[in-house]
């Protein structure tokens, strides 16, 4: 006689009780997430909200590629990526408008209106409700985005970003999305209350767009470092204009140093160095609260056009010009300015390298959202499964 | 052997306790329900029912005691115990926007229903609650009575072995009574254990075979018990001629006269039909014209009141 039989030890202690509530079954995932979209699709007007989405964001992008042709500067190409840039960064605006409006009541919405306490009674995993719901509040932010597409398409031609800066935006953009809708999921599982998930979800998103930025800049100027800077600038020499000699126009002549050279009008100047002291922010030690932000991660991680080697400030557009710049504030601050040559010094183009061997903040920042997504969905799991030991405080089982 | 299996009890409690904060729900409930039985869970507002059904149903667990589904703990084997039971919430929350089949059908699938077989589930089911006609239309424009027979349906939606059923009588209409009341007898006579709280005490006479009384979050044993016993005993006892007291007083019964307008009444102790019977006949003998023999109202009823009063 055979007997199968699971020992009751096994079954019941309390790693396996827990174990139960995150065991994700495809099935039940996806029937959450059909239930949810079905309600939504249902009881809003989904239609009507997607059209003036696709308005919004096409008057937008109309009206920066007028703005931007405005200024005439169709020859330097740059105009074009600002296009892209700023209708990028319009559609991150909007979907981080949107996403918490989808997912930051979905757990206590529910509670509240009594259909949560029927579903944790069936065989429903903990975890098959909290992803079922990530996934619609997810799917459905998606169609913002879809909507978006054609927009940031039209953009992307009207400009020289590289073809993949295309991919990385909108995969990123889709990333931001899906965190935005966990964070608020979990303020939905924490709160019992549906207004203040939906306050704190969108605190939350203010802080990673324009609070920590904020507190780089206080904390860049409050705690400055002194730095030596050597700086190299022209000193002219004149000397009086003798006619010159038709066989020699650039041979050597009294007065004129050895090293002078000569710019474009034909006057001599020598490079000389001074030294000073200068206090300058660290953003290198500051730069990882910019990390976090979605708007530096959309930015770094799309690839840029190739920085011109003879072009001291180039023109690179929205994206690769915070690219540039966060990198930039890694780097720590220059010691050596340069206003004298009139080609990349050794010393910037080494500062040039320097940035481009850096590893990218964006898989930095986004795997600081990665782990805010996952705090959000471990909050969630917790506060469906069932039986319930402690209750949040103001909320009831049914 | 199917004697073993008959007198298990297909749930139970014993010292189950629970507080939130400071406040203690229940503080001390034992209960036992066999399969094939239907028991009722009777007590005043806030006693601590809904938190009792909660901790049966496997969404709540208990601070302190055992609870057993079908030999199952809902602590230790949570997913096991919960869908060997139906439960039925006393908050009625439905899906706004999801017609009445497609409701049913979503819970038949998160029981792991096959498609097909949910769908079927969902049919019969909502032909038994009387919704076939409304299997269509959208929850929100169901009457209150319609959505408590939803969640009925709901309950029962995994065939469950064990029904807990917290206050289905609420907001339905006298028509819809009945036919609850006959379907909880059908669930119990199919063998299913049914534990159902219900303030109407009236209709719970009529459906129950066992009653546990609560009160201030403690399941009242053999008092109760002994009170509902000794309710079922009294009987109305009206005559149209006859001095109705002197021919009791000669059976020597216990009994209390009742004043009526015309001919004389009182209530007296009965111990069954057979006793009725018995004394309807020793009174028309005694030249008392009985008009009508009956039990007093609802026997819980009166042992609830009882021990209402008892209790201040």
């Amino acid at each position: 006689m055979t007997t199968t039989s699971v020992s009751p030890l096994a079954a019941g202690s309390p790693q396996s009780v827990r174990r139960e509530a995150w065991r994700v079954s495809l099935s039940g995932v996806r029937l959450v997430a059909a239930l949810e979209l079905r309600q939504r699709v249902r009881s809003t007007k989904w239609k009507w909200a997607l059209a003036s989405v696709a308005v919004l964001i096409g008057g937008v992008t109309v009206l920066v590629w007028a703005a931007t042709r405005a200024f005439g500067a169709e020859d330097s190409g740059a105009p074009g990526d600002i296009t892209f840039g700023l209708v990028v960064f319009f559609v991150l605006f909007l979907g981080l408008v949107v996403s918490p409006t989808l997912s930051a009541t979905s757990i206590n919405g529910d509670v509240r209106d009594g259909t949560m306490a029927p579903l944790q009674a069936t065989a429903l995993s903990a975890a098959d409700i909290v992803l079922g719901k990530l996934l619609a509040s997810w799917a459905a932010s998606l169609a913002f985005l879809a909507v978006a597409l054609p927009f940031i398409v039209i953009a992307y031609f009207d400009g020289r970003m590289p073809a993949l800066a295309m991919l990385t935006v909108m995969l990123v953009l889709a990333g931001e999305l899906l965190v935005v809708c966990a964070i608020g999921l979990g303020w939905s599982a924490l709160t019992a209350r549906t207004s203040a998930s939906a306050v704190l979800t969108y605190t939350t998103v203010a802080v990673l767009v324009a609070v920590l930025p904020i507190i780089f800049g206080l904390l860049s100027v409050t705690f400055m470092d002194e730095v030596t800077v050597t700086s190299s600038s022209r000193e002219y020499v004149y000397v009086d204009d003798a006619p010159q000699g038709a066989g020699q126009p650039d041979g050597p002549r009294a007065g004129i140093p050895d090293d002078a050279q000569r710019d474009e009008q034909g006057n001599y100047y020598v490079c000389r160095d001074y030294t000073y002291t200068t206090s300058v922010p660290r953003t290198d030690r500051l730069w990882w609260l910019l990390a976090v932000n979605p708007y530096v991660i959309v930015s770094d991680s799309a690839p840029s056009p190739r920085l011109s080697e003879d072009y001291y400030f180039a023109d690179v557009g929205i994206l690769s010009g915070i690219k540039l710049a966060v990198r930039g504030a890694r780097v720590g601050p220059t010691t050596f300015a340069d206003d004298c040559d009139n080609q990349l010094t050794y010393e910037e183009q080494q500062r040039r390298d320097r940035i481009d061997s850096l590893p990218a903040v964006w898989p930095w920042g986004l795997a600081v959202q990665a782990l805010l997504a996952a705090g959000g969905v471990v909050l969630g799991v917790r506060r469906l499964s069932v039986p319930y030991g402690t209750l949040p405080t103001g909320s009831r089982v049914a | 052997m199917s004697d073993v299996t008959t007198t298990t009890p297909a749930l139970e409690a014993h010292g189950v306790r629970r507080a939130f904060g400071a406040v203690q729900a229940v503080v001390h409930a034992d209960l036992s329900v066999r399969p094939g039985s239907v028991t009722a869970l009777i007590g005043p507002n806030g006693c601590g029912k809904t938190t009792l059904m909660l901790m049966l149903a496997g969404l709540l667990r208990p601070d302190a005691g055992d609870v057993r589904v079908g030999g199952l703990s809902p602590t230790t084997a949570p997913k096991a115990a919960r869908t060997a039971v139906g439960w039925m919430p006393d908050v009625l929350g439905t899906w706004e926007s999801l017609t009445c089949r497609e409701t049913l059908v979503t819970f038949a699938r998160a029981y792991g229903l096959s498609p097909a077989d949910a769908d079927a589930r969902a049919f019969s089911l909502l032909e038994r609650v009387h919704l076939a006609e409304l299997a269509a239309q959208p929850a929100r424009v169901l009457s209150r009575g319609q959505k408590q027979r939803l969640s009925l349906a709901r309950a029962l939606v995994n065939d469950p072995p064990v029904l807990i059923l917290d206050e289905p009588a609420s907001g339905l209409d006298p028509r819809s009574r009945v036919e609850l009341r006959d379907l909880v007898r059908e669930l119990g006579a199919e063998g299913k254990a049914v534990f159902v709280s219900s303030h109407v005490l009236a209709e719970l006479d009529e459906m129950v075979d066992d009653a546990i009384f609560m009160s201030k979050g403690v399941t009242l044993g053999a008092d109760a018990d002994a009170e509902v016993a000794r309710a079922r005993t009294r009987w109305r006892l009206v005559a149209v001629e006859g001095d109705l007291a002197l021919a009791l007083a000669r059976q020597s019964r216990e009994f209390a006269v009742e004043n009526v307008p015309t001919g004389s009444a009182a209530v007296v102790s009965v111990a069954d039909d057979a006793d009725a019977a018995a004394l309807v006949a020793a009174l028309v003998g005694d030249g008392i014209k009985v008009a009508r023999i009956a039990p007093v109202g609802s026997a819980l009823e009166q042992a609830y009141l009882t021990m209402e009063t008892e209790r201040r």
